[in-house]
């Protein structure tokens, strides 16, 4: 019995010294600190998250400023003054809709901003009947950007509709309410991420609850569900071969659903590389973390770097279609495919390689597993 | 053993009789254990979210009849608990065996997506346990009918545990010997540096020499813990060692209640004697409980022993040929996972996919993108989206959904992505094939791409 004692403890040093050895050229052989989590997840909440809910309040505060204008006097100079805040903000809502978890998911952040197509019949009976709660689940596809887009760009007489019309009175405040409960929402939101800051950083575990698990798993959904599908898929009927144009998204504002769609890739991008919001910076990553860990395809490419690629490949696809995403859907239909198959290609990269090399979870149930 | 004088001997060994305490006390850590695994299981909340709230169950192939109870699984699991308690107790005791072993392997065979070697491994346990004497010694049963103490049962009773442990331990080391695990570190080299902030020893698992380190240790480890562990002489250090390696593992990985039913159950291999001197102790203090103490031998009926034995010499040949089963099956086990389960393979593989699913009616040609989550909570689709039967299955799920909801002749058809052990994940499924039309069975799926790459070994 000592004999095999002695020999299990041989071939174990033997073998493990052996590995270290001839994997000397490999880098991981010293301790990586790219694999230390709490100083991505601090790049992550104080030069991205925390910088884009404050550029985001920032813009809805604007909006409301030229919303406030545009009520007291609505005519052609207040209204393109309102449009454009209105298309600022909705640029800025693309950087800071991959960040629906924590603070913006337990209050459906998402949901209240950017529910879209818009059920006109819902606006349009809440101006009519009064009363409604904007709170309320069933009102979610009746405010936040679709909602105001279908009020300033739904009709070519809107300047009437908010002044000579029956229900202009009605009309404006709903408009107010709108932005107001986008501006009341998000600076919650905001405000929230202060104190959550420290509770994110410090969560530097691999389980549902850790920090990592979390954001990753909020981006990687966004991007299939929000930015694959929500901005391409649907439209264009990836899945079910019927286009779908009246599900684009700003769908009243046709030169601006395309311009969403590239702000929505870049900054996904941004996000994955660990960029600064303002993109002058960059840190600790998704990027940066998944190239210690170190995984490769079957070509040596780290999957770090193919990531990357593909992200550029569909984002360069993306900036070259130059029809309004709800005509090119059926126009140029072979085309948006080619960007939506792009944009595939992008959602096992990031759903299965990456989270299965950060061994994180994600599924939300604590269960046992083996 | 066709020598008359071997067969007479090993005759003779298996029925030496050893100190019955030995089976009594694991009689009661197991069912103590269970009642404590059950309690567990109710109190997170998890009967309600793996057994009632999902809409649809996975089902094992023959086992379709198996189905979840809606509320009264409540009651299902009240019954686990009580008759593991009266096993603990040796009340009633063949009954609660019998009742223990069928309330949880009717839970487990509940829905595939719960699988866990450690549930097989408790319900093997449970049902050798109900042909052996184990209410021999310090039991409610022999209290009320003292004729039934005995302080020695014969060595085969213990033995078949011992047996089914030595069968999972080298089972799992031998799963261990492939070149994944061996030469790759894999899936370790993924796992640990996620455990990185573990206090103490964090920093040491961004090394990638550790995680080569343990996964050596590992299937070594397996390979020989249950021949230490009989070996007298090394029995302490062996427990210790499955006491630090079990531990080890709870810490690291989110295992659940396995790594404490191993140490547990590793009891089993100590010497009869030390668990006698410990009912003996325990007799001194408490003089009324039901010790045996007069030198008593259980014997079996001739017959039914016999009987019994020719009934496991069967069941262990059964648990060392299923681990095999696979070689029947071409293609790469990891990848198809034809002949996985039931094998002791255990944290083999850092296995994900992503499965997306089209349903196209046969008339119309009209396409609906299935939106899994509708169907599947998250922990089946986790689950579904890289085994190729849970694909199946829910493929027949779809197409019965759809044909009810007025799609005609609905054909299904996948898109499902499965990344290996740091593998870049690869198409798994030809997404041209209509599962509607495919029957589960246990015959090799031609509808899987083939892996790859290439595993060596076992």
């Amino acid at each position: 019995m000592k004999k095999t004692l002695v020999f299990a403890a041989v071939s174990v040093l033997v073998s493990v010294f052996s590995f270290m050895s001839c994997k000397k050229d490999d880098n991981n052989t010293v301790a990586e600190p790219g694999l230390d989590r709490a100083p991505m997840l601090t790049n992550y909440a104080d030069n991205y998250i925390i910088p884009a809910y404050a550029a985001m309040v920032k813009d809805l505060k604007a909006l409301k400023a030229k919303t406030d204008a545009f009520v007291a006097n609505p005519d052609a100079a207040t209204l393109s003054e309102l449009k454009s805040s209105f298309e600022a903000a909705y640029i800025t809502w693309q950087k800071t809709d991959v960040l629906e978890f924590g603070p913006a998911e337990d209050v459906s952040l998402r949901m209240y901003m950017n529910t879209y197509p818009v059920t006109i019949t819902k606006v349009n009976g809440n101006i009519t009947n009064g009363g409604y709660d904007l709170e309320q689940f069933g009102n979610k596809d009746a405010q936040g950007f679709p909602a105001v887009d279908y009020l300033l760009n739904g009709n070519a007489n809107t300047i009437e509709l908010f002044t000579t019309d029956a229900q202009s009175a009605a009309r404006k405040q709903y408009l107010l309410a709108v932005v107001n409960k986008m501006l009341q929402k998000t600076e919650g939101v905001s405000n929230t991420w202060v104190s959550y800051r420290n509770t994110f950083v410090a969560a530097t575990g691999t389980d549902v609850n850790g920090g990592l698990s979390k954001m990753v798993n909020a981006y990687v959904l966004y991007f299939e569900r929000y930015l694959r599908s929500g901005k391409v898929g649907l439209p264009v009927g990836a899945m079910t071969g019927v286009a779908k144009p009246e599900l684009t998204e700003a769908y009243y504002t046709p030169q601006l659903s395309n311009v969403l769609s590239q702000y929505a890739m870049a900054a996904a991008i941004a996000f994955y590389e660990g960029k600064s919001y303002d993109g002058t910076g960059s840190g600790a990553s998704m990027k940066t973390y998944l190239a210690s860990i170190g995984t490769k395809d079957d070509n040596g490419t780290a999957m770090a770097d193919l990531i990357v690629s593909k992200l550029k490949q569909a984002e360069t696809r993306l900036k070259a279609l130059n029809t309004p995403i709800k005509d090119a859907v059926i126009s140029k239909r072979p085309e948006v495919l080619t960007i939506y198959d792009d944009m595939q290609q992008c959602v096992p990269l990031l759903k299965v390689d990456m989270v299965s090399a950060f061994g994180i979870s994600i599924t939300y149930t604590d269960n046992d597993g083996d | 053993m066709n020598h008359p004088s071997l067969r007479i001997s090993f005759q003779a060994y298996i029925r030496k009789p050893i100190y019955s305490a030995s089976l009594a006390v694991f009689r009661i850590v197991f069912g103590l254990m269970i009642f404590g695994s059950t309690v567990r299981f109710w109190l997170k909340g998890w009967i309600d979210e793996l057994y009632i709230k999902p809409q649809y169950f996975f089902h094992y192939y023959g086992f379709e009849w198996v189905k979840p109870i809606g509320q009264y699984t409540y009651a299902l699991f009240a019954l686990c608990g009580i008759s593991a308690l009266m096993f603990a107790l040796g009340l009633w005791y063949r009954i609660a065996a019998i009742l223990l072993f069928l309330s949880f392997t009717y839970i487990e065979l509940m829905d595939k997506t719960n699988y866990l070697n450690h549930y097989y491994f408790v319900s093997l346990v449970l049902f050798l346990m109900i042909w052996l004497p184990a209410n021999s010694n310090i039991s409610m049963d022999a209290k009320r009918k003292p004729a039934l103490l005995n302080r020695f049962v014969p060595l085969w009773t213990v033995g078949s545990i011992r047996l089914m442990m030595g069968i999972l331990y080298v089972y799992a080391g031998l799963a261990k010997l492939n070149s994944d695990w061996l030469l790759e570190a894999m899936p370790l080299r993924l796992w640990l540096p996620a455990q990185n902030d573990t206090p103490v020893i964090g920093a040491l698992f961004n090394h990638v020499w550790i995680a080569y380190a343990f996964s050596w240790f590992g299937a070594i480890y397996d390979l020989t813990i249950p021949f230490f562990l009989i070996n007298r002489k090394t029995r302490p250090y062996a427990y210790l060692a499955v006491i630090v390696f079990h531990v080890l593992t709870s810490i690291l990985f989110p295992i659940g209640m396995f790594p404490y039913v191993m140490i547990v159950s590793a009891l089993v291999f100590f010497d009869s004697t030390d668990a006698d001197r410990l009912l003996m102790r325990i007799k001194q203090i408490l003089h009324s409980l039901p010790i045996a103490i007069s030198d008593n031998v259980y014997t079996f009926a001739r017959l039914r022993e016999k009987g019994v034995l020719w009934m496991l010499s069967g069941f262990f040949l059964l648990q060392i040929l299923l681990p095999w089963r696979y070689l029947l099956y071409k293609g790469e086990l990891f990848w198809t996972e034809e002949g996985y389960r039931f094998s002791w393979r255990v944290m083999l593989m850092e296995k994900m996919g992503y499965a997306q699913f089209v349903v196209k009616d046969g008339v119309t040609g009209e396409r609906i993108a299935v939106n899994n989550n509708e169907f599947l909570t998250k922990n089946q689709e986790k689950m579904m989206a890289t085994q190729s039967d849970f694909i199946l299955q829910y493929a027949q799920i779809l197409k019965q959904h759809y044909e009810k909801n007025g799609v005609q002749h609905p054909e299904v058809y996948a898109t499902v992505y499965v990344g290996l052990n740091g593998r870049r994940s690869r198409l798994y499924t030809d997404t041209s094939v209509n599962l509607a039309n495919e029957k589960d069975g246990l015959k090799h799926k031609t509808w899987l791409m083939p892996f790859s790459d290439k595993i060596y070994g076992l």
